[in-house]
């Protein structure tokens, strides 16, 4: 303490001058220097994200087989290449039943065809809203018309030019898919348990018990979620295949895809199908036909009432809102692939909460003599 | 030779290994060495300090634990928080085992007294062993049962002379 109360000396105030400015530079530079590591750190991963997503999906879905075959008394690495042979020779095998798929032909086809649809389903929504003008002339006659076809030019022009960019995509995933997943295969178990042996001795049993249940749940829903897609793929397939319309592998797929998206996914994935089918056939029994495959028998009768409840657990529903949140969120995270994946990865952080949420449960110790509506057992 | 600089070159023989000490507890001595290699990458080994807590009682048990080296307390606790002891472990012995077919709340406490190495076998990774390697499990599963049934059969014993002795008390 100095002698006047309050003042600082001179030589107090250059020492603070010094503190404070020595402060907000180190503060300065440690800001920017975690700037530039995390701006390294993204720059380093970007492009991973997809590449190891995917690949664990195919560890997920391949472990059941490898397993098979380490029950034959194989070991782990040596089954996992027998699997690896086994998906080789079956595509090579498609590849030669079928033949190259012409991707030339298809691209040029859909480049032509891309705009007559947009064309068509223009002039419908152009009758559409005229219906509507005359019916509530409040509307003011917005010139949706105009912005769509704006829209779907500079679609067709990004397709063009992310085209080759994909097939480059492409082909380091197929190189990095494979790869990632040989190792998850061959090694999550033993990077888990070193994970899992880190927690603490009094957390050890509930973090591994946890942890079971968690990726049991998991490996039920991604395996779930992928069977059910690929069967409703499968069906849109045939039921398209037995009309006279265009691109039906095309349409499948489309259809399979989006409805790894609940609620809305679906109803995207019928459109393209139905514009294609109204531009081509116009409305008749055969469009009618596409309409019930698409809703009727895809969606209600084989996902509905067949497919989810016996691929997809309960515990793993998520509330209509969240499906939303998910899908936006993924959206603006990711673009299309985000929201197609922004659901399961939701999906997947609520199983992760509910069952957490399970295991304190069950620690509680009159758990045992309620059941879960609180009646005596 | 110096004691100091001994064993430093000498590789670590079989007697060290993992395999070779679940060999020598009794539940696993019938196994052949395959199935001491899964059981071997089925256990975790968890390192305890002297008067560590391994379970209270009332928790949720997962597994049972083997002592490898060290010494383990069990006791319960009444409401008065008075301890008896039940048992004291050593090194072989195998405590928990209740807990490893289905998830029941842990009926005693076990704390390490001194600075303890336990090897823990827990329901989750033989429910996931058994999908994978079910022979080997069978076997191993089978020593368990083995220990489990000699020890009810001493505990009736016990039982049949206690009822015998509070018989002719009675009388």
């Amino acid at each position: 303490m100095t002698g006047q109360s309050g003042g600082l000396n001179r030589a107090q105030v250059a020492v603070l001058y010094l503190v404070l400015t020595s402060a907000i530079a180190s503060g300065i530079a440690i800001y920017s220097s975690a700037s530039t590591i995390t701006a390294l750190l993204k720059t380093a991963t970007t492009g991973l994200f997809l590449p190891i997503l995917l690949s664990l999906i195919v560890a997920f879905l391949l472990d059941p087989a490898v397993q098979y075959f380490e029950k034959k008394k194989l070991n782990r690495t040596l089954s996992i290449f027998i699997v690896y042979l086994i998906i080789g020779l079956l595509m090579a095998l498609l590849l030669v039943l079928i033949g190259p798929p012409n991707w030339k032909a298809m691209a040029q086809a859909l480049k032509a065809d891309f705009p007559r649809y947009i064309g068509h389903a223009i002039d419908y929504l152009n009758g559409v809203l005229a219906g509507l003008h005359q019916h509530f002339p409040i509307i003011k006659n917005y010139d949706l018309a105009g912005q769509l076809r704006s829209a779907s030019q500079s679609f067709v022009g990004l397709i063009l030019v992310e085209t080759p960019k994909s097939a480059l995509r492409l082909g380091s995933l197929m190189l990095l898919v494979p790869l990632f997943s040989f190792f998850f295969l061959r090694d999550s178990r033993s990077i888990m348990r070193g994970l899992i042996s880190l927690s603490p001795n009094r957390y050890f049993e509930m973090t591994l018990d946890i942890y079971a249940r968690v990726s049991w749940q998991l490996a039920h829903f991604i395996r779930g979620r992928i069977l059910e897609a690929l069967i409703v793929g499968l069906v849109v397939y045939a039921g398209l295949s037995l009309t006279d319309i265009r691109y039906t592998p095309i349409l499948a797929m489309i259809a399979g895809a989006t409805n790894l998206v609940p609620y809305i996914g679906p109803i995207i994935g019928m459109i393209p199908g139905l514009v294609i089918a109204l531009v081509d056939l116009g409305v008749g029994g055969q469009f009618w036909w596409i309409f019930c495959v698409y809703l009727l028998i895809a969606q209600i009768v084989v996902d509905n009432f067949i497919l989810i409840p016996i691929l997809i657990s309960r515990v793993s529903n998520l509330h209509p809102l969240w499906v939303i949140l998910a899908i936006i969120m993924g959206g603006k995270l990711y673009g299309v692939l985000g929201m197609i994946i922004g659901v399961p990865i939701a999906s997947i952080l609520n199983i992760i909460i509910i069952e957490i949420r399970r295991y304190r449960r069950s620690l509680n110790p009159y758990n045992r003599l309620f059941s879960t509506r609180g009646r005596i057992l | 030779m110096n004691p100091l600089w001994q064993n430093i070159f000498r590789s670590r023989g079989y007697e060290n290994t993992l395999a070779y000490f679940l060999s020598t507890v009794p539940a696993f001595s019938k196994l052949d060495k395959r199935d001491l290699a899964v059981l071997e990458h089925l256990v975790h080994v968890r390192n305890y300090t002297a008067d560590e807590v391994v379970f209270s009682e009332g928790d949720i048990g997962s597994g049972m634990y083997i002592i490898r080296s060290g010494q383990v307390r069990i006791y319960t606790q009444d409401d008065l928080e008075q301890t008896t002891d039940k048992a004291v472990l050593e090194t072989g012995d195998f405590f928990g085992e209740t807990a490893l077919t289905a998830s029941r709340p842990r009926c005693a406490s076990a704390k390490a007294t001194e600075s303890t190495v336990l090897v823990g076998l827990f329901r989750s990774d033989v429910e996931e062993a058994i999908r994978r390697h079910p022979l080997e499990m069978a076997k191993i599963m089978f020593g368990l049962n083995r220990v489990i049934s000699d020890r009810l059969l001493q505990c009736s014993l016990q039982l049949d002379k206690l009822m015998k002795l509070y018989g002719t008390e009675q009388q």
